[in-house]
């Protein structure tokens, strides 16, 4: 075996062309380890406002709560359905929701964006233990206080500790409360009381979705059976986590693709770019082969140490761009979501696995750039190769 | 031989790694095609849009309607030659669940004259206009879905309880690129018809044209002016406007395109270098020998930048080539049949060749900066004796 002190000092001697071939994949890894991070930020913004105990309800062929209205008769017969939690007192665990979106202005950037607004019951935070208040104090109930999430917080005009804003024409609402829900996509909306919203929207006698608890996980295919055989409803039951699951498919799927097919060619190319500097070091160092294959080393050692040497540059430039892009980590990226057509604010999460799907793409980008030379190499002939 | 040609001719040294970096070059250049395509066809959509077409929706919320007797007095309104409405009935087909395409309903009368780039033959016009459940329906989706005339269907909306039957009366195409060819239009007094009392009578936006598109501006405000003391202020706007405020949700996805445009353009510009480098280090010698006979520094720097200009060029060319079918017949018609509501045209654009190309030449040149400028500055005797 070639000592691997061999590739490093000639990847050394080589500074600039070591430079330029790290450099290209450094900006692959980054640009694949970047969208990977925004892709798992999305996941986990849309997947963990979802809890796998809890159902919610939609008319039938709504994938969002925002396109939905369930009659308000119906709510009763939800929260009657086998399956649900109760509290102590006898009471359901569940509520319907209503949802609308407003159109409001973008603070720091020209335009208007739509933020959601959920109409909620006095005890919302019983059935959403997660969500705190961070500052400021719960809104009174029945009352035109609301409170905002903790991502939404300043981004919009109004939408601040101590601000108020238009629900509608003339019906002002003051901000008392941030609350937070750990990075949920709640964390993007104003939560406002029930009836004050339903007024002011006139969604009287209608609500957008029925939440339950329910006893546990596994009554979910009962409750799914109580609330969708009454055909008269016009009602499906889901799962939180799938409905986020589907909320979340469309964003997810938009950055993933994107980024894959971004990434593939450019990884392509950097790949070229290996090759080109390894078989320029194959060619520059023919004398240095011979040498070699005439001290005794096999063809195989041969191989493998400009395998290694390919390698090697490729996890330079791929820790690089790997820790690079942790960086982004500290980025808020705004969008609006396909699903609900409001604005979300993600992150860039970077989880340990996307780092090490960049760093095995860099290995690979070496290693299929490497292989070629590395052939070429192992082929030279020692005695041609000296007199060369 | 001229200059130039020398300087071309060198390309020809080493075939094997010119032909790689073209390789390489094209691979960032079909990505970065990509990218600039979904910019291109993103923004458009503003530029393509009619300039003399105003619509009017709700000021806060595109969730709530406007009352229809709204239409009469935007009729009435100086300068509005006509005006039609829609509501967004958010329809799906249960037999093809994860199909998304927009359905309206329109007034049969005057839509298609108000969206007259929306052709629909005579005869079938007629049909759909005496046909209470008479639809419309583009051309892509109508391939899509496998409609054809006189064929009966059922959808469900999230918003309308039920199952409505409509019947395909006519297939309408497009004859700008800004319509979206997968709407489903019918008629908008067959759905008002089965509502409650409490929710008729609302539409969801009113569409105007408009007789001075130069004072569409003035037009919308003057409209928006009638409105504001009435209990349902309006929000008008250009169609221009609209569609701008439209993509301003979605600002943070094309800077990061942007950046990542910026990203490949600086891989394929390390890619480049690095070739050049090579042979610049491998022919220092010879550079030597023609400063010896007489030849400028400048010469020197004109012929490695000229290589590598060239090198750029060939690169650029390849990567349209490889571009052109991708975009054009792969990705380009995937996207207008899935993502037609958003890119409802999806093509290469000679715009963005021609900025590929003049970047791809840009940089090469400027990849050449370096060796060029080392190369020019060295001392002959030092060239000559150099070993590569």
């Amino acid at each position: 075996m070639v000592p691997i002190r061999y590739n490093v000092r000639s990847l050394a001697v080589r500074k600039s062309t070591t430079v330029a071939t790290a450099g290209g994949i450094a900006l692959v890894v980054f640009v694949l380890a970047s969208s990977l991070m925004l892709a798992a930020g999305v996941k986990k913004t849309l997947g963990t406002a979802g809890r796998p105990e809890n159902a919610i309800v939609l008319r039938m062929g709504s994938d969002a709560e925002l396109g939905s209205v369930v009659e308000e008769s119906s709510v009763p017969l939800v929260l009657a359905a086998p399956g649900v939690a109760r509290d102590g007192t006898g009471r359901p665990f569940g509520a319907g929701e209503v949802v609308v979106v407003a159109a409001m202005e973008k603070l720091g950037a020209n335009g208007v964006t739509n933020v959601s607004i959920r109409g909620v019951p006095e005890d919302v935070m019983r059935f959403r233990p997660e969500a705190r208040i961070v500052a400021g104090r719960p809104p009174r109930p029945g009352s035109d206080e609301v409170s905002v999430g903790a991502r939404i917080r300043g981004r919009i005009r109004g939408l601040d500790l101590g601000e108020t804003f238009d629900l509608k024409k003339n019906r002002p609402v003051a901000v008392v409360g941030v609350f937070d829900t750990g990075g949920s996509s709640y964390d993007s909306e104003v939560w406002v009381d029930r009836e004050v919203l339903r007024q002011a929207y006139h969604r009287e006698g209608m609500v957008s979705s029925v939440r339950v608890r329910l006893e546990s996980p596994t009554k979910f295919d009962g409750f799914r059976a109580g609330v969708e055989n009454d055909k008269r409803l016009g009602l499906q039951a889901l799962r939180e986590t799938t409905f986020y699951e589907k909320q979340s498919e469309g964003v997810a799927i938009f950055v993933g693709a994107l980024g894959s097919v971004v990434s593939l060619f450019l990884a392509v190319g950097a790949m070229i770019g290996a090759m080109i500097t390894m078989y320029a070091a194959v060619a520059n160092r023919q004398r240095e082969i011979g040498t070699l294959r005439a001290l005794g080393f096999s063809r195989a050692s041969v191989l493998a140490s400009f395998l290694v040497e390919a390698v090697l540059l490729a996890v330079v430039g791929g820790a690089v761009g790997a820790a690079a892009s942790t960086a982004m980590g500290f980025v808020r990226f705004s969008m609006v979501n396909f699903a609900s057509w409001s604005e979300i604010v993600f992150s860039f999460d970077p989880t340990p696995q996307v780092i090490a799907t960049a760093l095995v793409f860099a290995v690979g980008m070496g290693l299929l750039g490497g292989i070629f030379p590395a052939v070429r190499a192992a082929r030279t002939s020692p005695l041609r190769a000296i007199r060369a | 031989m001229t200059l130039t040609s020398l300087a071309v001719r060198n390309l020809a040294r080493n075939k094997f790694r010119v032909a790689l970096t073209i390789a390489g070059v094209a691979m960032t250049i079909v990505v970065f095609l990509l990218l600039r395509t979904v910019i291109w066809a993103w923004a458009s959509g503003a530029e393509w849009a009619a300039k003399d077409r105003v619509v009017t929706r709700h000021k806060v919320t595109f969730v709530m309607a406007l009352p229809k007797r709204y239409v009469e007095i935007v009729r009435q309104s100086p300068h509005v030659k006509q005006a039609t409405w829609a509501n967004w009935f958010g329809a799906k087909d249960p037999k093809h669940e994860q199909e998304f395409f927009g359905a309206l309903a329109v007034d049969p009368a005057t839509y298609f004259s108000v969206y007259d780039e929306m052709k629909v033959p005579d005869d079938q016009m007629q049909t759909f206009v005496h046909d209470r459940q008479g639809a419309i329906v583009g051309d892509v989706l109508a391939r899509k879905l496998g409609w054809k005339v006189g064929d009966r269907v059922t959808l469900q909306s999230g918003i309308y309880p039920g199952d409505w039957q409509f019947r395909v009366d006519g297939v309408y195409t497009a004859t700008a690129k800004s319509v979206d060819r997968s709407t489903f239009v019918f008629q908008w007094d067959f759905l008002n018809e089965s509502l409650p009392p409490a929710r008729r009578d609302m539409v969801g936006w009113i569409v105007s044209r408009v007789d001075d598109p130069a004072r569409v501006a003035d037009i919308g405000a003057t409209l928006d002016r009638r409105f504001d003391d009435a209990e349902t202020p309006t929000l008008s706007q250009d169609e221009r406007s609209f569609n701008a405020s439209f993509m301003a949700m979605f600002s943070a996805v094309l800077k990061a395109m942007n950046v990542i445009s910026a990203v490949i353009l600086g891989i394929m510009t390390l890619i480049l270098g690095n070739t050049i480098a090579m042979g610049v280090r491998e022919r220092t010698g010879e550079y030597g020998v023609l400063r010896a006979i007489g030849f400028l520094p400048g010469h020197v720097a004109l012929w490695i930048v000229g290589e590598s200009l060239v090198l750029g060029v060939i690169g650029g060319l390849a990567g349209v080539a490889l571009a052109w079918p991708f975009i054009n017949l792969g990705v380009g018609r995937f996207v207008e049949e899935n993502l037609g509501a958003i890119f409802p045209y999806f093509r290469l654009e000679g715009g963005n060749i021609a900025l590929a190309l003049a970047l791809a030449a840009l940089l090469g040149g400027a990849a050449a900066g370096i060796p060029a400028w080392r190369a020019s500055k060295l001392r002959v005797v030092d060239a000559v004796r150099r070993v590569a």
